[in-house]
């Protein structure tokens, strides 16, 4: 029988921990949120250069029509929409309301399943 | 009627798979596959641990005590959920049931681990009454209202589900208090006997120690007292943007 004086293994978590809900819903909320933060400077770029001229609205919105464009439009919106509701759902918890198990596991169903109508939607009108 | 059914049951068998670590025998973990059978209707995981250690491997090593969800020994992460083997029933787990010690923590031998930093957390929000009147010669009344206050908050057994389950706690649980120890400050906070408020919510006003909650939920998902760390994480919050109005 060895002896070893070495580090105790770390137990699993983040793969092994099973995917619930409101993780998912928590996790989105960053991972949309800092996807705003990157894309939203391309958004006013290109509002302000397409207000400089025919030419480069012309321009503007050929690339918003492009494959590339529309994807990341869609992309953008979809982010947005999600962490505005999801931003109120939080702003509710803060203020105390919605507060129990049940109306935090219900809040999670809601904002991730109208965010998932509102992208199938899009995806067809845009 | 009832033989009939036993029979059929103890003719079933459930898969299970084990995570095992020896330290002084292995290097590093591995998953173990063990058969147990159904020996009763309404069997709890904890039944088939100890089946395994009485009767297959004597060398399994897992905390219990109670064994019925009142002491918090056999806090495991069961088919990657958090949960306490003794109320944890057999029927309605997807087989094989997986079965692994809290997540995040340092492993002392197969579903053991090492606790101590759980418990310096808990022991760091001051978990007693602290109060500034003199001694009563009997105990402290409260209202049934100011009792009633309590009430989720009293009933955590400290099993360590929930903080284990919190990815914020994983990423930075040295410096974040976890949602039991915030818990259970926030029982403390809204005990009417206790006058030591104004500290309490001193010590707690930290980004890591309160702000790293980022309302995951899993502590809630996890509880196996049906609580809510969550909501009294958010209680504390409000009680300090309250005293800055």
């Amino acid at each position: 029988m060895k002896m070893n004086n070495k580090q105790p293994p770390l137990s699993p978590h983040l793969p092994i921990y099973k995917w619930r809900l409101t993780m998912f819903a928590s996790i989105a909320h960053r991972m949309s949120g800092v996807f705003l933060v990157l894309t939203m400077p391309m958004a006013f770029w290109l509002l302000l250069s397409m207000s400089h001229g025919k030419i480069m609205y012309a321009y503007g919105l050929s690339w918003l029509q492009s494959s590339t464009g529309t994807v990341l439009l869609w992309l953008m919106c979809v982010a947005l929409f999600y962490h505005l509701i999801n931003g109120i759902r939080f702003l509710l918890l803060d203020i105390g309301k919605t507060d129990s198990r049940e109306a935090m596991k219900l809040s999670a169903k809601i904002v991730v399943f109208s965010t998932i109508i509102f992208a199938l939607v899009l995806a067809v009108k845009i | 009627m009832c033989c009939r059914v036993g029979v059929t049951i103890m003719s079933e068998k459930v898969k299970l798979e084990i995570y095992r670590y020896n330290p002084e025998q292995d290097d590093k973990p591995y998953m173990q596959s063990f058969e147990v059978p159904v020996e009763k209707p309404g069997m709890k995981l904890l039944d088939a641990l100890n089946y395994i250690k009485w009767h297959l491997d004597g060398s399994l090593t897992y905390r219990r005590s109670c064994g019925e969800g009142v002491c918090g020994s056999d806090g495991l992460n069961i088919n990657g959920v958090n949960g306490l083997g003794c109320i944890t029933a057999i029927e309605g787990l997807k087989q094989p049931i997986q079965v692994r010690p809290l997540p995040s923590m340092d492993v002392v031998r197969d579903l053991v681990v090492d606790m101590q930093h759980f418990f310096d957390q808990y022991k760091q929000i001051k978990p007693w009454l602290q109060s500034s009147t003199p001694k009563p010669e009997h105990e402290r009344l409260q209202s049934p209202d100011e009792r009633a206050e309590l009430d989720g908050s009293y009933e955590c057994i400290l099993c360590g589900c929930c903080t284990t389950s919190c990815p914020s706690w994983w990423w930075n649980g040295d410096r974040f208090l976890g949602p039991a120890a915030l818990l259970q400050a926030n029982r403390w906070l809204k005990d009417s006997r206790d006058d030591a408020t104004g500290e309490r919510l001193d010590d707690l006003e930290d980004s890591f120690k309160l702000y790293r909650c980022h309302q995951i939920m899993n502590c809630m998902e996890a509880c196996p007292k049906a609580l809510n760390p969550t909501k009294a994480i958010n209680d504390i919050k409000r009680s300090l943007a309250k005293r800055k109005v």
